[in-house]
C-alpha cells in the first residue's frame, strides 16, 4: 500500500507551526503518531498536499500536575498514559483506557491529541476525559484557547479544531479523595478491537463515603461523537451509592444512547450493552472511590 | 524399550527455522530481479456488470508504462481448478463477476506509475442485477452469471447409502437441525505476491507465493499456450496458505503475460484488500440435517442437505460440495446416509477450499446434534461416540476405509485430559465443557484433473563426496513444515542423522507434486522421499558389498554408521583409500566401523553419482459411485477436542478458557510439528467459531476486507491447549504417519458449540458465536423452556 | 513533494538516505536498505508483521514515515544475531517450534524483545498482552508464548 505524494514540514514550535498551517491552508494536515492519519492516506480518504510533523514541539509534551490541574501534552502516546505514576487514583480509568487502545505497537505511536481530534465516535480516551470533566487547550495563530472536552467534538471526524488551530494538549481538574472511575470496552477479540460500545464512569463521593458529589458516565460508539450521559448523571448525583442506584443509572444512561445499526452491531444491543456496561463501570468506579480494588470487569 | 526410530518421532527443530528467525528467510515480496517492472491490477467496482469498452489509451501513454493488457489482449482459454469447470478468464473480457474482478492489468517502471495508470483507465460498464445470495441466484428468471450455468447452479451432487427412509423407521428418536456459518478468508500472514521472467529463448520463471507449484506450472502452461516443460514455478518461503493458495491466481498469471509483453521480469502482489477480493476461503453452508439413532444410542440414519454459496466461480467448490458429504461417513459407523448438495453461483469473490475442506461447517452441526441427543437419550457424550465409533478395518457406508482408527483412543484421551468426569454437568450457570471429534482425508485419491500422474516423485541425491544427500522434490513448504518431516523421512531411511540431510523442495524443475493440500504432503511425498531415500542406501549398500566383497544382505545403516553383520570384515584398505583422499583433512573417519561418508564416497568411485528415486500414487480406492474421487484417500486422521469456555451471560461473550486436544496422526513425524498443526487448527477454528466473517454490502463489496475488521484470534484470545498425540500405526502411510494439518480443525466448533451449550442453555445455529447472537439465544433459551436446561 | 535526508541508526549502524516525504520506514528499511526481513502483512497496522525498535521500543514500521525516525535508533530482525550465534529469544523460537511460516516471526520476535528487555521474567499474561499486536495465522501461539518463557528464563539466568 503506497501513501500519495506529500510535501513534509517539520516546524520547531508551536507559533511556527499555526503559522505553517495557516500559509499552508485547508490542504495541509498536522501528523502526530500517524497511526490514524497514514491509514487513511493509504486508503485515498483524504489526500492533503502537505503534512506538518509535530515531532519538533516541545509545547505538546509533557504530564505535569499543578494548581490543582493536571496537563497532558497533545503528544503524549497511549502507552504512556496507560504506564504513567501520575494516572493513579481517580485518574486511573483514563490510564485503563489508554492500556486497551489498538496494540502495543499502536500505543507507541498513537498521541491523546491524535486520538481526540481524528474524533473517531469509538474512540478510547475521549469517554475517561468527559468524565474526569477535561478541557482541551487549542493553540492558533491568535493565540490559545481553552475548550471543555464535551463542546469539542462535532460529529464523526468533526471537532471545533480550526485548520490552523492544534491542539496543545488537555487539562484535567485532579480528583480529590473519595474519586474513582472506570473504564470498560466491549468488542468481539481481547486486543487489536475498536469498541462495539465503550464506558468510562466517575464518581466523586462526599466525606460521608457513600453520597454521590459528582457523577459522569461517558459513552462511545453509541452517537456521532462521544458524549456525557446527563440523565445518568442526575440519577447518581446527590444520591447514596449502591446496586440498585447503579442500575438505575445505567438505564437512564442506556437511554441517552443514540446508537445505530451497523455490520458491526445492532442499535439495539448497542443500547443493551450500554446499560450492561455502565452499572459495571460505575460498580467499580465505586469501589475504587472507597478505595477497593475493582473487582469484576 | 529402545525408540523404534532414530529421527522420526523426534522433536527435531525445523530445517527453516533459523533462516526464518533471523529474517534471512526470503518470501516472494523480498525477491527482486534486475530490470524488473511492477505490475497492477484494474479490478471491477460492480458486482456483476457487462464491460461495454475499455480505454486504456491514456494509460498506455503515461511515462514509465510498460504494459497495459485488458481481456482482448489475452487468448481466450478458460481455466480454473476442475477441468470440468474451467470458468476463469485472466481478466475479464465482456463480464465482470463480482467485485474485484480482474479486468485490466498494467506494468511500470514503478509500482506508483503502475497503479497511477490503472487509474487512468476507463471502463465503460453496463451493471447488471447483482445475485448476492444463494435465494437470488436460484430466483426464477435470475440472469446468468455464466452462460455455460444457466439457473447458476455450479455442481450438485446426491448420494444415498443404505436405504435411509427405511432406517428412520427404525430409529427410536430423531432430530434435526440447522447450521449456518459466514464466508471466511484464508487470512495468511503473507498476501500472495510473485515475479514473472522470460529467458530469451521463451522459458517462463514464476516466482510464487503458492501452495501447489505443480497446478500453477500446468495453468500457466495452459493459458499462455507454453509447454509444461518451458514454464518453471519456484516457491519461495510462504507465509501461510490454508487453502486460497493452491491453485493459480489471476494475479500469477497476469504477472505472467506482462512479462511477456514487456520482455523484462513483472512484480506483483495482492494487497490485503485484494487477498479479500480474491477470497478462495470457506464457503458459506447451509446445512440441513436429520439424525436418527436407536434406542440404545446406535446410529442409524443420517439425511442431509446442503447448499454452499459459491461466489463467482467454481474453484474447488466441485470437491467442496463433495466433501461436504462425503466426510460425515467418519469416524462413526452409520449404516444410512443421503446427501443432496448445490453449490450455487453468486457475485461474490469465489469461494474454495479452506483448512478442512469442505467438512468444516457439516461436522459442526453433526457433531452438535450427538450432544443434543446424548442429552435426550440421558447419556454422556463421550460414551455416545465410543459405542458409536468405528475401528481399523471398517468400512464406512460411503466406502471410505479406516486402514487406521484411533478414534477411540482420542476420545479417551481428551477425557481423562480435560477432567472431563468432573466438570460436565457440573459446573456453574455461564461455565461449560463440551466436546466433538472430527475426521479427515489423508490426502486427496485423485489429482484435480483426470490423469494417471504420479502424486508426489522425489529424488535423492547422495553428495559425491559422500558427506551428505539432497532431497530435491517439488513439494511446498507453506509453513507446515513438510521440508523437515522429507528431510527426517529420508534421514531414516537412509540412517543418517538429519543434519546431513538438505532439503530443496517448491520448485517444479525438481519433480511433480501436487502440492500442499487436502493433508496430502507427509503421507504422498514422504512415501516418495522414503522410496527414494531407500533407493539411494540401496544402491550405496550394493557398491560398497562388492567392494568389501560381502552379501549386500550382510550390510545396513545406522546413525550414520555401516553395521555389519555376521563376523568380522576388513575395512582397512576401504578406509585406506578415503584417508589418502583426505590428506589434511581433519575430521578423519575413526572407528572401527565404516562411516556413512566412506560407504557413499565409494559408492561414488564405482558408479558416479548416485541418486535415488521415488514415486507414489494412491492404489486404486473403493467407491464406484459419482463423486466418490472425493473423501477416498488412503488414509483417514481423526481427533477429539474437549472445549471449556465461560460466556458473559450479560453480554453474550463467549471466552474460549481451555481446549484439551488429541490426534491421531498415525507415527508421528515430528512431535514438534504435529502439535504445531494441532495448535494452529484450533486458532482457526476458534476463529471461525467465535469473530470470523467477510461482511458484504448490498452492492456485493466487502465492508471489512482488512485484519483489523476481520477478527483472527489474536494471542489474547487464544487459550490454553493441551495437545495429546495419539499415534496409530497407518498402514499405507510411510513409517505409519499420517495427516494432521487439516483434521485437526474439525472438533473446534462443536466443541465450543457444545461448551456454550453447557453454559446458557442456548443452541446456537448459526456462525460465528458473536456477542449479539450469543446473548439473544441465551435469551431465546431462558424463554423457551425446553431449550433452557437446569445446571446441577 | 519534498525529500529529506534521514541520518538514523539502524542496527547500530549510522545511515543517512535521501527519501521523499511519503516513504515509510518499512519501505526505506526493505527497499533503500535491503532489510527484508522486517514484513508487511497487511500496511495498516493491522498484524504486527512490519514490527521494528524504535529507541527500544515496538513500532509498526508501515506506519511511521521514514521522515518521522531521523534522528532515532531502529533495531530490525537482522540486527538481532550477534555473528553467528542466535539471539536466546531467536535460538527458542527456534528450538521450542514458536516459528511455522515465519512471515510473522520477525515481528514477534522483536516485540518480544522489547519486552524482554523490561520484564525479566514476564507472567504469561504479560507475555500474551506483549504480543498482542503480532498475528500469527499459523502456530495458535501457544509454543510462540513457551518461547518467550523460555527465553527469558535463559536470559535471566546470563546464559546465551
Ligand atoms: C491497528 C490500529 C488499531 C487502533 N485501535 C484503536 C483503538 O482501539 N482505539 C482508538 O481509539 N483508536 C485506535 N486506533 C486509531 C488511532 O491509533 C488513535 O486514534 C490514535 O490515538 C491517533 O493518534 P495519532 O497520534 O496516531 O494521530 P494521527 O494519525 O497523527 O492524527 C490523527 C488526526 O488527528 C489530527 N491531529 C493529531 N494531533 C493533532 C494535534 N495535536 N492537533 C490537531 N490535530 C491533530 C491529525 O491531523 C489527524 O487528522 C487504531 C489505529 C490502528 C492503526
Ligand atoms: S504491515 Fe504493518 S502492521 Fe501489518
Ligand atoms: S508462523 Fe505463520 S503467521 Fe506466524
Amino acid at each position: 500500500m503506497l501513501l500519495p505524494k506529500f510535501d513534509y514540514h517539520q516546524p520547531r514550535d508551536l507559533p511556527a507551526a499555526c503559522g505553517l498551517l495557516a500559509e499552508l491552508g485547508p490542504e495541509a494536515r498536522v501528523i502526530a503518531g500517524g497511526t490514524d492519519l497514514l491509514v487513511n492516506l493509504k486508503h485515498g480518504r483524504i489526500r492533503p498536499k502537505a503534512l506538518v510533523g509535530l515531532e519538533r514541539l516541545e509545547e505538546l509534551t509533557g504530564l505535569d500536575s499543578g494548581r490543582g490541574r493536571l496537563f497532558i501534552g497533545a503528544r503524549t502516546s497511549a502507552a504512556h498514559l496507560a504506564a504513567s505514576r501520575s494516572l493513579g487514583g481517580g485518574l486511573r480509568l483514563l490510564a485503563q483506557a489508554a492500556g486497551q487502545l489498538g496494540s502495543p505497537q499502536v500505543r507507541n505511536r498513537a498521541t491523546i491529541g491524535g486520538n481526540l481530534c481524528t474524533a473517531r465516535p469509538a474512540a478510547e480516551l475521549p469517554p475517561p476525559l468527559l468524565c474526569l470533566d477535561a478541557r482541551a487547550l487549542l493553540a492558533g495563530p491568535q493565540g490559545q484557547r481553552e475548550v471543555a472536552l464535551s463542546a469539542f467534538f462535532k460529529g464523526p471526524g468533526l471537532t471545533v479544531l480550526g485548520p490552523d488551530e492544534i491542539m496543545r494538549g488537555v487539562v484535567i481538574p485532579r480528583p480529590g479523595l473519595g474519586g474513582g472511575g472506570a473504564y470498560l470496552k466491549l468488542g468481539l477479540r481481547r486486543a487489536m478491537e475498536i469498541s462495539l460500545v465503550n464506558v468510562a464512569a466517575f464518581l466523586q463521593l462526599a466525606p460521608d463515603g457513600r453520597t454521590i458529589a459528582q457523577a459522569r458516565v461517558a459513552l462511545g460508539a453509541v452517537a456521532p461523537t462521544p458524549i456525557l450521559s446527563p440523565r445518568a448523571a442526575q440519577a447518581l448525583i446527590g444520591q447514596r451509592a449502591g446496586d440498585k442506584l447503579f442500575a438505575a443509572a445505567a438505564e437512564a444512561a442506556a437511554r441517552d444512547a443514540r446508537p445505530i445499526d451497523d455490520h458491526r452491531g445492532s442499535a439495539a444491543y448497542r443500547r443493551d450493552m450500554v446499560r450492561v456496561l455502565a452499572r459495571r463501570a460505575l460498580e467499580q468506579a465505586w469501589d475504587q472511590a472507597r478505595g477497593r480494588r475493582g473487582g469484576k470487569s | 524399550m529402545a525408540a523404534k526410530y532414530d529421527v522420526l518421532g523426534s522433536r527435531a527443530p525445523r530445517l527453516d527455522a533459523p533462516d526464518k528467525a533471523t529474517g534471512r528467510a526470503r518470501f516472494a515480496d523480498d525477491l527482486n530481479l534486475p530490470g524488473q517492472l511492477y505490475g497492477a491490477l484494474l479490478q471491477s467496482p460492480h458486482a456483476h456488470a457487462r464491460i461495454k469498452r475499455i480505454d486504456v489509451s491514456r494509460a498506455r501513454r503515461l511515462r514509465g508504462v510498460k504494459a497495459v493488457l485488458t481481456g482482448q489482449d489475452l487468448p481466450p482459454i478458460l481455466y480454473g481448478v476442475s477441468p470440468a469447470r474451467y470458468d476463469e478468464e485472466v481478466l475479464a473480457r465482456d463480464k465482470v463477476r463480482h467485485v474485484g474482478d480482474d479486468v485490466a492489468a498494467v506494468a511500470a517502471v514503478d509500482l506508483e506509475t503502475a497503479l497511477e495508470a490503472v487509474g487512468l483507465i476507463q471502463v465503460e460498464y453496463e451493471p447488471l442485477p447483482a445475485l448476492l445470495t444463494a435465494e437470488q441466484a436460484l430466483a426464477e428468471g435470475a440472469p446468468a452469471i455464466h452462460d455455460l450455468f444457466p439457473g447458476n447452479l455450479c455442481a450438485e451432487v446426491h448420494q444415498e447409502f443404505g436405504d435411509v427412509a427405511a432406517a428412520f423407521k427404525q430409529c427410536h428418536l430423531i432430530r434435526s437441525g440447522r447450521m449456518v456459518n459466514k464466508m471466511q478468508d484464508g487470512a495468511f500472514l503473507e498476501p500472495n505476491a510473485c515475479i514473472a521472467e522470460f529467458d530469451r529463448r521463451g522459458n517462463l520463471t514464476l516466482y510464487s507465493s503458492t501452495q501447489a507449484p505443480h497446478y500453477v506450472q500446468r495453468t500457466a502452461a495452459m493459458v499462455l499456450g507454453l509447454n509444461m516443460s518451458q514454464v518453471r514455478v519456484v516457491k519461495p518461503y510462504v507465509g501461510g496458505g490454508f487453502g486460497p493458495k493452491a491453485a493459480a491466481t489471476p494475479l500469477e498469471l497476469a504477472a505472467c503475460f506482462l512479462a511477456r509483453r514487456s520482455g523484462r521480469p513483472v512484480k506483483m502482489g495482492f494487497t490485503r484488500e485484494q487477498v479479500f477480493l480474491f477470497s478462495r476461503a470457506r464457503h458459506q453452508f447451509f446445512h440441513e440435517m436429520k439424525i436418527g439413532v436407536a434406542k440404545d444410542g446406535t446410529f442409524l440414519a443420517l439425511e442431509h442437505r446442503c447448499t454452499l454459496d459459491g461466489g463467482a466461480y467454481s474453484s474447488f467448490g466441485i470437491a467442496t460440495v463433495y466433501y461436504a458429504g462425503s466426510l460425515l461417513g467418519g469416524p462413526y459407523r452409520l449404516p444410512n446416509m443421503r446427501y443432496d448438495g448445490w453449490r450455487v453461483f453468486t457475485n461474490k469473490p469465489a469461494c474454495g477450499a479452506q483448512r478442512g475442506h469442505g467438512g468444516v461447517i457439516a461436522r459442526a452441526l453433526f457433531e452438535q446434534q450427538l450432544d443434543l441427543i446424548a442429552q435426550e437419550l440421558g447419556q454422556d457424550p463421550i460414551a455416545l461416540r465410543l459405542q458409536n465409533t468405528m475401528q481399523a478395518g471398517d468400512v464406512t457406508c460411503n466406502d471410505l476405509n479406516m486402514s487406521s482408527l484411533g478414534m477411540r483412543e482420542c476420545l479417551q484421551a481428551v477425557g481423562d485430559g480435560s477432567g472431563w468426569r468432573g466438570k460436565r454437568g457440573r459446573l456453574p450457570r455461564g461455565k461449560g465443557i463440551g466436546m466433538a471429534s472430527g475426521f479427515f482425508v489423508s490426502g486427496a485419491g485423485y489429482p484435480i484433473y483426470r490423469s494417471e500422474t504420479y502424486h508426489a516423485t522425489v529424488t535423492v541425491k547422495v553428495q559425491e563426496d559422500g558427506g551428505g544427500v539432497k532431497v530435491l522434490t517439488g513439494a511446498a513448504e507453506i509453513g507446515q513444515g513438510s521440508d523437515t518431516a522429507m528431510a527426517m523421512i529420508a534421514a531414516e531411511a537412509l540412517g543418517i542423522p538429519l543434519r546431513d540431510v538438505r532439503v530443496e523442495s517448491g520448485d517444479t524443475d525438481l519433480g511433480v507434486d501436487l502440492g500442499a493440500y487436502s493433508s496430502r504432503t507427509t503421507l504422498m511425498t514422504g512415501h516418495a522421499t522414503k522410496e527414494a531415500a531407500e533407493d539411494a542406501r540401496e544402491q550405496i549398500l550394493q557398491a560398497l558389498a562388492e567392494e568389501l566383497g560381502v552379501v549386500r544382505g550382510r550390510l545396513s545403516i545406522r546413525r550414520g554408521r555401516v553395521k555389519i553383520a555376521g563376523g568380522p570384515v576388513d575395512i582397512g584398505p576401504l578406509r585406506g583409500r578415503y584417508l589418502k583422499e583426505h590428506r589434511g583433512w581433519t575430521d578423519q573417519p575413526t572407528g572401527r566401523e565404516l562411516s556413512f561418508r566412506e560407504a557413499a564416497r565409494v559408492a561414488y568411485l564405482r558408479q558416479g553419482t548416485i541418486v535415488g528415486t521415488g514415486k507414489y500414487k494412491p492404489p486404486p480406492l473403493g467407491g464406484e459411485y459419482k463423486g466418490a474421487a472425493v473423501g477416498t484417500s488412503p488414509a483417514y486422521g481423526c481427533s477429539a477436542q474437549v472445549a471449556e469456555v465461560s460466556v458473559d451471560l450479560e453480554t453474550g461473550q463467549v471466552f474460549v478458557e481451555r481446549i484439551t486436544d488429541a490426534h491421531d496422526c498415525g507415527q508421528a513425524v515430528n512431535r514438534t510439528s504435529v502439535e504445531g498443526q494441532m495448535e494452529g487448527s484450533v486458532s482457526m477454528g476458534l476463529g471461525e467459531a467465535l469473530f470470523e466473517e467477510v461482511k458484504f454490502d448490498s452492492k456485493g463489496r466487502v465492508l471489512n476486507p482488512s485484519l483489523g475488521e476481520y477478527h483472527i484470534p489474536t494471542i489474547m484470545d487464544m487459550p490454553q491447549m493441551k495437545c495429546i498425540v495419539v499415534e496409530s500405526n497407518e498402514p499405507n502411510g510411510p513409517y505409519g504417519a499420517k495427516e494432521v494439518g487439516e483434521g485437526a480443525i474439525m472438533p473446534t466448533i462443536p466443541a465450543i458449540l457444545n461448551a456454550v451449550y453447557d453454559a446458557t442453555g442456548a443452541v446456537i445455529d448459526e456462525l460465528p458465536l458473536t456477542p449479539e447472537r450469543v446473548l439473544a439465544a441465551i435469551k431465546k433459551a431462558g424463554q423457551n423452556k425446553k431449550g433452557g436446561r437446569r445446571k446441577g | 513533494m519534498s525529500s529529506h535526508r534521514i541520518r538514523l541508526t539502524v542496527n547500530g549502524v549510522a545511515r543517512e538516505i535521501l527519501a521523499p516525504a511519503n516513504r515509510t520506514l518499512a519501505q526505506l528499511l526493505r527497499e533503500d536498505l535491503g532489510l527484508t526481513g522486517t514484513k508487511q502483512g497487511c500496511g495498516e497496522g493491522d498484524c504486527g508483521s512490519c514490527t521494528v525498535l524504535l529507541d527500544g521500543e515496538p513500532v509498526n514500521s508501515c506506519l511511521v514515515l521514514a521522515v518521522q525516525a531521523h534522528g532515532h535508533e531502529v533495531l530490525t530482525i537482522e540486527g538481532l544475531a550477534q555473528g553467528r550465534e542466535l539471539h536466546p529469544i531467536q535460538q527458542a523460537f527456534v528450538e521450542l517450534g514458536g516459528i511455522q511460516c515465519g512471515f510473522c516471526t520477525p515481528g514477534m520476535i522483536l516485540s518480544a524483545k522489547a519486552l524482554l528487555d523490561k520484564t525479566k521474567r514476564p507472567s504469561q499474561e504479560q507475555i500474551r498482552r506483549a504480543l498482542s499486536g503480532n498475528l500469527c495465522r499459523c502456530t495458535g501461539y501457544q509454543k510462540i508464548v513457551e518461547a518467550v518463557s523460555e527465553a527469558g528464563r535463559r536470559l535471566s539466568r546470563g546464559r546465551r
